[in-house]
């Protein structure tokens, strides 16, 4: 059965040689010595005429057959014995889950001939409901990923596995027996079946040290301090009235479920509601921020005290009561110390005590310890419903990493094996690393491609891709999922789990052969529900099948808030004060919303998609709050010397408008050393990690000084202001009252042209901007989809970024604390397109179902179209970009879709390749297309499901009824293009009616 | 009528026939004053001349031809810049060319006689300058080795043209402008040649020169057919001196780009390619005066005139700004204010008021008599005017361009070295051609300035009509 997910080997990869360049080089086996020759058994005369020009005209057409191709590119060879479930040009979708760090997605993968080319949600998955995050969706580039190690490497040579993977296991077992310490650095394990296999290897070598490490997660201590374990926050935003969010950018895009649920509840069906309320207190400018209803900028510094004054209030003047053992006398701050108006404060409070159990308090990942704390114990006074506290795997603490650093460097460690982890990148002092690496006799590495870390160790066995690989992954709310393989191992690799397995046998275990053999053993004893009716192996296939298992839950208690621990750390805040004001700064260090902690920076697609909140691609700059630039005479690109104890950096400057004065924001995961695309990216944030307490993602006393130099940011919007356009509407609840009380009158401008008829359908879009969040996962998927280029940063910088789909991002108000709305902007498919009529060479027309048809083949470039489109939606080729294509990165390109030349426009065509496949399927079964049967990859991304895609011909369809929405609008309609495409407001529910 | 009969003592300055040739100049001596150059070898300032055109028009052809090979993307182009120096030397160049057809074309209409010592030669840079411009069409498509599309020719695959796009009309217009002229152009070269033929002693250039005139004998019969043609061409070319720059406005015209959608901008292109060509033909026909010695032929009074008409125009420029921006502003479209208020300020303002200044400001200059009759001040002016003219198709063009409606995708254009090579390497073409005509082709129609000197028509003389 798992044969046939694999690759069948009469079709490989690698391309066959040896083209046959004859009729008769092909009929006459090399062995059989041709008794007769051939056409002997024509006339004495010679070949027939008929004959003779069959060969003339065979011979020839296989000439130029075999002139074309030079040999090296093999024959195409049809299967004579095709698996029955791959038919040449149907895609087939498998079920798996991809993994990062402690969360885990569960994903569908769609596989054209054997290879995985796209990426979209499960939508079994009741949670997930079809979505995950857009790091999910760019990783099947990684899979093909020219950079990834192919083969096994010992102290620098490749090796044949076994033989690198024998040197590990003596070494291990020699540690066994010598009683010296063996040291596994993981992520974070996540799933069950490794947790399982990691633990067995634990029994089986006493020495074993094992850290589960994610650099840019959050500070495991903190929840540790406040209930005693790991545990872990899960929000359940659906039933959420009113979240306070302090730090906790929930909205970015690494929880699709989170964006899901906070969007329906900003959908009110009209203007009376019902329709949550956000508040964020942050330092940065956040997606989270974007869409507060209130927003206050403060200082992370700040937000412990913050956060224990607001408990204080609710104890002292709203009747909650504070939890045992909890004692806040000594906390004694005024909202005007945090810069948050007495009013506002005071309708937060009313705002979170009437909400109850359904209010919900969020904690940024990076805060320090004491925020944590504080905030856990709102949730408690609150008895907040609307978060799950769930025990989770214990990660290591910065604490225990240093630990093993002295560990290594004293000489205790006799074999280091680090597994997808990166710590001489990641690791704040990576002189202490590499010290502590050279101390270490056998080093190990398993990753996907070389990086800092390989650098450092001899042993090398490249990790299959999670795309080639098997595992079982805790879904959260009572679920498994599991992961197979969607394509044959591409090289030489293995799972890294089978290098344990391959170790725990060389300690003399009995374990299994693989890691698939493992896992089916651990399913059949763990998961399988006895007594079943169905068999074991029906079970599993049906489990991969769906990839999703509910999983029978141990209901635990919810752990209980440690008061102690919260006074203490109360008194600790309250005896620090007001930060003094030395002119340093505090600077803020989260994970990039694209690279993550660093592991995805030779991910091109990643790299390009603009950083949601700043939209700048390729780097990290530090972002200076306006008041900040003002006063130091700074401006984007300006480059500036970043100093504090143990680290300094030069970097350039972005003003980032709504950030906290007094803050700085730099992202991590930047500023690789190894890597094509990775290399020289940015600059790496990771050193300026506060080593006390515990690498917390907030530094303080940062200096910043202006040097020279001025650097050309590689940023895809360098206006930000709506320069009082009618672009997007935005309303409060009672300005949106009073927009539909107001009669709707279509504009509609006088035109030329008849109007357009649509016979059958007409593709419509409605864009929900009161859900949409920003978190580009619909421009990474429209990227995959449509293969569509990426550029580099230099082109970037002259304005050329090939997206089809960005989504704008404009400031409103002062920029000190601006409203934020984003607008995804893609072809409106205008019924009178401006770009139709100035093509000279008719590349683009309208088709009969309401698209503005781009045809590649057609346009020789003029770009007249580019000029008249109003929307700038449309995207030239300028150069070649899609020519330098390392192999096999060539193989992710979607095969429905033409990848274009230089010279040649592009734009976004409502996936008509997806149109056309639905039209079809419903051709081939006599019915009619169904609403909700075709989505646009974009559509099928979104988490928020802010993109409904539909036919605005049928009135029942959920797409025509959004766009006759009194709330919506259509972009420059003023200018008669009649787009497709309708943007229902962006809905605010302020406390105070004077800050819509 | 006897003008001269009103004033005993002489006419006043005002009514005085213009000096449209100083001295003696007999029909022999004129053949011999302009048809020695073809059949002598040229000094060595025209060798060096020419030696230096056609390095800077290499250059500009290997700027063209790395174009060709890597992209569109070798030009500062962007999004949502996507035309810039290409388009803008396009349209300069045609401009330029407007002022030939002009001086050859109309002024024959209107029967002003004044024009025929220079029609030879401005009908020649408008040639070469219409040649120049459709170069650029050609090589700012992304896919030039598929730019014939753009032709309307039947084909396997029923394609036509998209004959809604103004694009297209430029191709008809352009082409026909192109075609038009070197009719007209050659017509009148005509009787020249034939002259040549006859001058030349027997060789390889005697058989040329036979071939090209086409047997032409003087007869009557042939002065008549050359008359009735000459007039049909001049008709023709009458019409496309308004009807060709015009067609190429309505590239921006047509189109939706604030700044760019504008009525005024056929007749302001019109008024502004006479502007930008009477300028080029100043400069270029100072040199050919000077180099060549010919001042009794291309008088003080011809450069006079032509400089007046450069003050026409030049307030008419002013007059088309002034009304643009009324209207841009009596339209209460925020957008469109936006647009003009970036042509006199941000990043580009400063082309907005070079264009200005060149255009309106310094060729007011022409008012004083003095700097229309001397060399310096008339080339500073027509030095201001072609630099002024090519910044306001840059300011139309690239200012409208950079920020449009969705302020989201503004985006400033830089140009490069390959754009400043390629608008380089236009000039040398143009220059090149330009002495290379002079070289091998009579500068001056010998037979037009035959037909007015004195004496050449019955009646009172050549400058009554």
């Amino acid at each position: 059965m798992d044969e046939t997910f694999r690759t069948p080997p009469e079709a490989p990869l690698e391309p066959v040689a040896h083209p046959y360049r004859s009729l008769e080089e092909r009929e006459q086996p090399a062995a059989a010595p041709g008794e007769f020759a051939p056409g002997a058994d024509e006339p004495p005369s010679g070949f027939s005429r008929r004959r003779f020009l069959e060969l003339v005209g065979v011979t020839t057409a296989l000439a130029t057959a075999t002139a074309c191709s030079k040999g090296t590119r093999g024959t195409i060879v049809p299967y004579t014995k095709r698996p029955p479930e791959v038919v040449p040009g149907v895609a087939n979708y498998y079920a798996s889950t991809f993994q990062e760090g402690n969360r885990s997605y569960s994903v569908l993968v769609k596989t054209r001939e054997g290879r995985p080319i796209h990426i979209t949600g499960n939508d079994e998955h009741p949670v997930l409901k079809g979505k995950t995050s857009p790091r999910a969706v760019a990783d099947v580039l990684r899979l093909y990923d020219p950079d990834r190690l192919r083969e096994a490497r010992l102290d620098g040579l490749e090796v044949p596995w076994d033989q690198a993977e024998a040197r590990l296991v003596k070494a291990v077992a020699a540690a066994k027996a010598n009683r010296r310490q063996v040291l596994l650095i993981t992520g974070a394990l996540e799933s069950p079946t490794r947790k399982a296999l990691v633990a067995e290897l634990g029994a089986a070598l006493p020495g074993l040290k094992h850290l589960a490490w994610e650099p840019a997660g959050a500070d495991p201590d903190a929840a540790r301090t406040s209930f005693g374990g790991a545990v872990a926050m899960v929000p359940r935003l659906h039933k959420a009235k009113v979240v306070l969010s302090i730090g906790a950018d929930f909205l970015n895009g690494d929880d699709p479920a989170a964006i899901r649920e906070f969007a329906e509840m900003r959908r009110p069906q009209g203007p009376d509601g019902p329709m949550n309320r956000l508040w964020v207190l942050e330092g940065a400018m956040t997606l989270t921020g974007a869409k507060a209803d209130h927003r206050f900028p403060l200082p992370p510094s700040r937000a412990a005290a913050a956060a224990f004054a607001l408990a204080k209030a609710l104890a002292e003047n709203h009747g909650l009561s504070l939890p045992e053992g909890v004692d806040l006398g000594p906390i004694a701050f005024a909202p005007q110390s945090f810069g948050i108006p007495a009013k506002a404060w005071n309708a937060l409070l009313a705002d979170l005590k009437s909400a109850g159990r359904q209010a919900l308090v969020l904690c940024g990942d990076g805060m320090p310890a004491e925020t944590h704390q504080a905030v856990d114990l709102l949730n408690a006074m609150l008895k907040a419903e609307t978060l799950d506290l769930r025990p989770t795997e214990a990660l290591a603490s910065s604490r225990e990493l240093d630990a093993a650093v002295q560990a290594m460097t004293a000489g205790q460690v006799a074999v280091v094996l680090l597994w997808g982890v990166n710590p001489a990148y990641a690791y704040p002092r990576a002189g202490a690393w590499a010290a502590a690496m050279a101390a270490v006799p056998a080093r190990a590495w398993i990753g996907l491609m070389e990086d800092e870390s390989a650098a450092q160790c001899q042993i090398l066995l490249p990790d299959h891709h999670w795309l080639e690989a098997w595992g079982d992954h805790d879904g959260g709310d009572g679920l498994l999922t599991l992961q197979q393989p969607a394509v044959g191992a591409l090289y030489d690799t293995r799972q890294g789990e089978d290098v344990l397995l391959a170790v725990l046998r060389g300690l003399g275990s009995q374990a299994a052969g693989d890691y698939h053999g493992y896992l089916k053993a651990r399913w059949q004893k763990e998961v399988y529900p006895t007594p079943s009716l169905v068999p074991f192996e029906r079970f599993f296939q049906v489990a991969l099948h769906d990839g999703v298992v509910p999983c029978p839950v141990r209901s635990s208690k919810p752990p209980s808030l440690n008061g102690p621990a919260v006074t203490a750390a109360a008194r600790s805040v309250a005896g620090r004060g007001a930060a003094g004001t030395d002119g340093s700064f505090e600077l803020v260090l989260f994970p990039g919303a694209g690279v993550h902690d660093g592991r995805y920076g030779n991910n091109a697609w990643i790299q390009e998609c603009p950083d949601p909140v700043t939209k700048i691609t390729w780097g990290n700059p530090v972002s200076v709050s306006v008041t900040d630039a003002n006063r130091m005479g700074l401006k984007d690109g300006d480059v500036v010397a970043l100093a504090v104890a143990g680290a300094n950096l030069t970097v350039p400057v972005l003003v980032q408008p709504g950030q906290a004065p007094g803050v700085l924001v730099l992202a991590l995961g930047y500023g690789r050393t190894v890597g094509t695309v990775a290399r020289g990216i940015g600059v790496n944030a990771y050193p300026f990690l506060d080593p006390d307490p515990g690498w917390a993602g907030l530094r303080r006393g940062v200096r910043l000084t202006r040097i020279r130099g001025h650097v050309e940011l590689p940023i895809t919007q360098g206006h930000h202001r709506m320069e009082g356009r009618d672009l997007v509407h935005s309303f409060s609840l009672a300005q949106y009252a009073r927009e539909a009380a107001k009669p709707r009158h279509a504009m509609d401008p006088a035109s030329l042209y008849p109007d357009q008829t649509f016979p059958e359908h007409k593709w419509g879009m409605a864009i929900d901007l009161s859900g949409c969040v920003g978190c580009s996962a619909c421009v990474l998927a429209c990227q995959s989809e449509n293969n569509v280029p990426v550029v580099g940063p230099e082109q970037v910088v002259h304005g050329r970024e090939m997206h089809w789909l960005r989504i704008d991002r404009y400031y409103e108000g002062e920029p000190e604390n601006p409203k934020v709305v984003q607008q995804p902007m893609l072809c409106q498919q205008c019924d009178d397109a401006p770009c139709e009529n100035v093509c000279p060479v008719s590349a683009t027309n309208h088709s009969p179902d309401g698209l503005n048809q781009m045809v590649y083949n057609r346009c020789v470039g003029t770009r007249y179209c580019g000029n008249n489109c109003p929307y700038k939606v449309r995207r030239f080729n300028f150069l070649e970009y899609t020519a330098p294509k390392k192999e096999p990165e060539s193989l992710v390109y979607n095969p429905e879709v033409t990848v274009r030349p230089r010279g040649v426009m592009e734009k976004c065509s409502f996936c008509v390749q997806r149109i056309e496949d639905g039209r079809v399927r419903a051709k081939v079964e006599h019915r009619l297309i169904r609403d909700g049967e075709i989505t646009p990859a974009c559509a099928a991304a979104c988490p928020a499901e802010a993109i409904v895609f539909g036919d605005l011909k049928d009135p029942h369809s959920r797409a025509a009824k959004l766009a006759n929405s009194n709330r919506g609008h259509k972009v420059l309609e003023e200018l008669g293009t009649r787009p497709a495409i309708t943007y229902l407001a962006n809905l605010r529910n302020p406390a105070l009616e004077d800050e819509a | 009528m006897n003008p001269e009969a009103s004033y005993p003592s002489g006419l006043p300055q005002t009514l005085r026939a213009p000096a449209m040739t100083v001295g003696t100049v007999t029909p022999g001596s004129l053949d011999d004053q302009v048809l020695r150059f073809p059949a002598q070898a040229p000094p060595r300032k025209w060798y060096l001349a020419l030696a230096f055109t056609s390095l800077v028009a290499c250059i500009g052809m290997g700027f063209i031809g790395y174009t060709f090979y890597t992209g569109i993307g070798a030009w500062g182009n962007n999004s949502p810049v996507f035309w810039a120096f290409d388009i803008i030397n396009f349209v300069f160049w045609v401009g330029i060319g407007h002022a030939g057809t002009l001086i050859s074309a109309i002024l024959f209409v209107f029967r002003k006689r004044w024009r025929n010592a220079i029609a030879r030669f401005a009908e020649a840079m408008t040639i070469f300058a219409v040649m120049c411009a459709g170069l650029f069409p050609l090589i700012h498509v992304g896919r030039p080795w598929l730019a014939f599309w753009l032709a309307p020719y039947p084909n396997q695959r029923g394609l036509w043209t998209n004959f809604r796009s103004p694009l297209l009309w430029d191709v008809f217009a352009v082409s026909t402008y192109f075609s038009v002229s070197l009719m007209f152009w050659y017509l009148g070269l005509l009787p020249d040649l034939a002259s040549l033929r006859d001058r030349t002693a027997p060789g390889i250039r005697k058989t040329l020169y036979t071939i090209l005139s086409l047997g032409w004998r003087g007869a009557a019969s042939h002065w008549q057919h050359y008359e009735k043609a000459y007039l049909l061409l001049a008709g023709l070319a009458t019409g496309l001196v308004l009807s060709v720059h015009s067609v190429v406005s309505f590239d921006f015209a047509t189109s939706i780009v604030p700044g760019w959608h504008m009525t005024i901008f056929p007749p302001y292109f019109v008024v502004g390619a006479i502007f930008a060509g009477f300028a080029m033909v100043v400069m270029v026909l100072i040199v050919v005066r000077e180099s060549m010695d010919l001042q009794n032929l291309i008088t003080d009074f011809h450069l006079e005139v032509m400089n007046k008409v450069i003050l026409g125009m030049s307030c008419l420029m002013g007059y088309a700004y002034v009304v643009e921006a009324f209207t841009a502003w009596y339209s209460m479209n925020p957008i469109l204010h936006h647009t003009f208020l970036n042509y006199i300020s941000g990043t580009y303002g400063w082309a907005g008021w070079l264009t200005m200044g060149c255009n309106v400001a310094i060729p007011q200059l022409l008012w004083f008599r003095h700097c229309r009759r001397s060399y310096f001040w008339m080339i500073l002016v027509a030095l201001g005017v072609t630099v002024g003219m090519w910044f306001e198709r840059f300011v139309i063009i690239v200012v409208s361009l950079h920020q449009d409606y969705l302020p989201s995708a503004w985006h400033n254009y830089r140009p490069t070295l390959v754009d400043y090579g390629i608008l380089l390497g236009s000039f040398g073409i143009f220059f090149s051609l330009v002495l290379l005509f002079a070289r091998v082709l009579p500068v001056i129609a010998t037979t037009e300035l035959k037909a007015i000197l004195p004496g050449a028509q019955p009646g009172h003389g050549a400058h009554h009509e």
